[in-house]
């Protein structure tokens, strides 16, 4: 599917996550699908919530209760990572695929000192002989860059800084060599300068230890400075995939599309406005029938309120699931130089009326409710 | 230790000398405030009477008679036994208090021990057979009052099983002391555990629950932690901080505890010679026992508050 020539290190096939809560099935990823070669920077983006981070909790099952993985497979050179025991599935955990956390300060646990949290990665598994985990730990910190390492190994996280916390948590991730790093918005809790330094850090290691990265964020700026390829989610689905250049030039699903204009641009007017995505994500309980984004989508097609679209083949090694695709919206709705980018704008297409409210005279849904009451 | 820590110490130390010195001076009145003399339960009359109450200097004013005890005080010497006359109450209440400190002690092992398992292991069973099982069994514990689980322990183990237990734990009206076996402190620290375990059961199960929520839990399971490991050594320890916050009235209960419990099985210790020299008008014993009260409590409050620095490295003084 994306032309990779590497047999893959992580197969994930059809991941459905959902939650288990009071007010019903929550389902916060559904038939989720992807490969990550071995060395690759694969780049997750999407809004919050939109499934990012319990796919990447579910790979090495991490989800806590009410949540469950309850469908699909995720192959870790070939062993699914769903069936095998738990044991199994322990010491594969921080040895063979490793994962950081977005905030650092409450990642850590404060009350045991870094160096010990370093070297119990370490001691958790047989990779690393024991009277190397000292040494090793102690280099870590300066492979990351920690200044004055060797001292500041005895103090606590709350002695250390956002950006060096960061790191205390990238050296313990790398601490057994792991195969796969998962950075589950690594730079979120971080001020710009330091988000370039981590940014650069993760590169480095990808490109001098072929560690493959997973990076999960919301910020499309990141994912262009380190991935090669891109899976867009949105609402638990994934909504396009493709390499970063066909991500960032050709978005082909309008979610895509709409999200890149909605980053701000040094090279823009000074006086346009940002543009935000109207609306906010489907409800995950009770989902619109259909593509998840139509309550959203400038282009909608009367299609897209009746049939969930699938993932399609729209380039080479570019898929996305729309009826419409961008191609097809620049062509016949003006979207280069759409203005209003509200639901329906560009196609005209409004919401079809349900069935059960057949009031021609276009009140709206609230009183429809009642008369149907009134009825009843 | 920091020099700060050590600061710390010499204020709380000192605080706790001003502590002994109101609560001595206190009780010193009130005792001496009760109806009749200290000889009324000897029946002393008359001469002989003026006589002893001259002899002990009970006759100053009880101003002049707390200072004369407080310079005994200093240097260590509470006085003598106004009941066994001429007994020194120092090495008396120093042998008491071991007695008391014993039992005490294996109250707050089990106070501990049956607490913390308990909340541990009905925290990471929340809501199952095992949860519901261990809460309801801590409630009962503190719920059910420790004179009434002492009742009824003697009942079952002294008289209905006696042929098993070969009466060891049928006390003879005065314990001759010989303190020090399991086997005869077990019940008495289990009726005053059990009422303070049940406690530290509630405070380390929804202290758990808490942490083990907290993102640092799944990093260490991301690492690969084994799960015994992220419970105790992550998240129990995590979990602590409340808890200790707690034991400090905890051993609050347990000194009340021995003093009630004590009196029940007839162990001669601290608790009871607390009411037994109020009967006896036994100022100077009295006395004494309520200071030793007050430094235990100064002092494991003391404690606690340094176990905190130990547990979690962010409390610094």
């Amino acid at each position: 599917m994306t032309g990779s020539v590497n047999d893959p290190v992580l197969e994930v096939k059809g991941l459905s996550t959902s939650f288990f809560t009071d007010d019903g099935e929550v389902k916060a990823v559904r038939d989720v699908s992807f490969d990550l070669a071995a060395g690759e920077t694969l780049g997750i983006v999407g809004e919050s919530g939109c499934g990012k981070s319990v796919t990447a909790l579910s790979i090495l099952g991490l989800v806590a209760r009410p949540g469950r993985v309850v469908a699909g497979e995720i192959l870790f050179k070939g062993r699914d990572l769903l069936s095998i025991d738990r044991e199994e599935l322990r010491q594969i955990r921080g040895r063979d695929i490793a994962m950081i956390f977005q905030d650092p300060l409450s990642s850590l646990n404060p009350v045991h000192r870094i160096g010990a949290q370093i070297e119990e990665a370490m001691r958790a598994h047989d990779k690393i002989a024991s009277r190397e985990v000292r040494p090793r730990g102690l280099d870590l910190l300066r492979q990351v860059h920690v200044p004055d390492a060797a001292r500041r190994v005895r103090d606590y996280p709350h002695q250390f800084s956002g950006g060096m916390r960061q790191r205390v948590m990238i050296a313990m991730g790398l601490s057994n060599r792991p195969e796969i790093l998962i950075a589950d918005e690594p730079t979120t809790a971080l001020d710009v300068t330091v988000q370039a330094q981590i940014l650069q850090l993760l590169r480095d290691l990808n490109r001098d230890l072929g560690t493959s990265i997973i990076l999960i964020t919301h910020n499309l700026g990141v994912v262009a400075g380190l991935c090669k390829r891109v899976i867009v989610m949105y609402a638990g689905e994934i909504v396009e995939e493709g390499s970063t250049e066909q991500i960032f030039d050709a978005p082909q699903h309008p979610y895509t599309w709409a999200l890149l204009r909605s980053l701000p641009r040094v090279d823009a007017d000074r006086h346009e406005r940002l543009r935000s995505i109207e609306g906010l994500p489907p409800d995950l309980i009770a989902p619109p029938p259909g593509c998840k984004f139509n309550p959203r989508c400038p282009f909608r097609l009367e299609r897209c309120f009746r049939e969930d679209p699938e993932l399609e083949p729209v380039g080479d090694g570019h898929v996305a699931a729309c009826w419409v695709t961008m191609k097809r919206a620049h062509a016949e709705m003006g979207a280069g130089s759409l203005v209003d980018t509200g639901p329906g704008a560009a196609s005209g297409v409004r919401p079809p009326i349900a069935p059960e409210a057949p009031d021609p005279s276009g009140a709206d849904g609230q009183d429809v409710e009642s008369e149907t009451q009134d009825r009843g | 230790m920091t020099r700060g820590t050590l600061i710390y110490i010499a204020q709380r130390l000192a605080i706790i000398v001003l502590t002994l010195l109101v609560v001595s001076f206190v009780v010193f009145v009130v005792v001496h405030a009760l109806p009749g003399n200290a000889f009324i339960s000897q029946r002393v009359h008359g001469r002989s009477l003026q006589l002893l109450l001259h002899e002990y200097g009970l006759d100053q004013p009880v101003l002049i008679q707390y200072w004369n005890f407080l310079k005994g005080a200093i240097h260590g010497d509470l006085g003598v036994s106004l009941y066994i006359r001429g007994e020194q109450v120092t090495p008396l209440v120093l042998r008491e208090l071991s007695v008391s400190c014993e039992l005490g002690g294996a109250a707050l092992i089990v106070t501990i021990g049956v607490g913390m398992t308990f909340g541990v292991l009905a925290a990471i069973r929340q809501n199952t057979w095992v949860d519901y099982l261990l809460t309801s069994l801590a409630v009962v514990g503190y719920t059910v009052p420790s004179f009434v689980i002492a009742g009824l322990g003697i009942m079952i183990f002294a008289n209905f099983l006696g042929s098993v237990t070969g009466g060891a734990i049928a006390y003879s009206p005065v314990w001759t002391g010989t303190y020090g076996t399991i086997g005869e402190l077990w019940l008495p620290a289990l009726s005053i555990g059990l009422y303070t375990s049940g406690q530290i059961t509630r405070i380390t199960r929804a202290s758990m629950l808490e942490v083990i929520q907290q993102d640092y839990i799944r990093t260490a399971r991301a690492k690969g932690l084994r799960e015994w490991v992220v419970t105790l050594r992550h998240a129990l320890r995590n979990a602590l901080v409340p808890v200790i916050s707690i034991l400090g009235t905890t051993v609050v209960g347990i000194l009340v505890g021995v003093l009630v419990i004590e009196n029940i099985f007839g162990i001669p210790g601290l608790g009871k010679e607390f009411v037994e020299s109020i009967l006896q008008h036994d100022y100077n014993v009295t006395v004494g026992v309520f200071t030793i009260f007050a430094l235990l409590i100064g002092l494991s409050n003391l404690a606690v508050d340094l176990i905190y620095t130990v547990v979690d490295p962010r409390i610094r003084y």
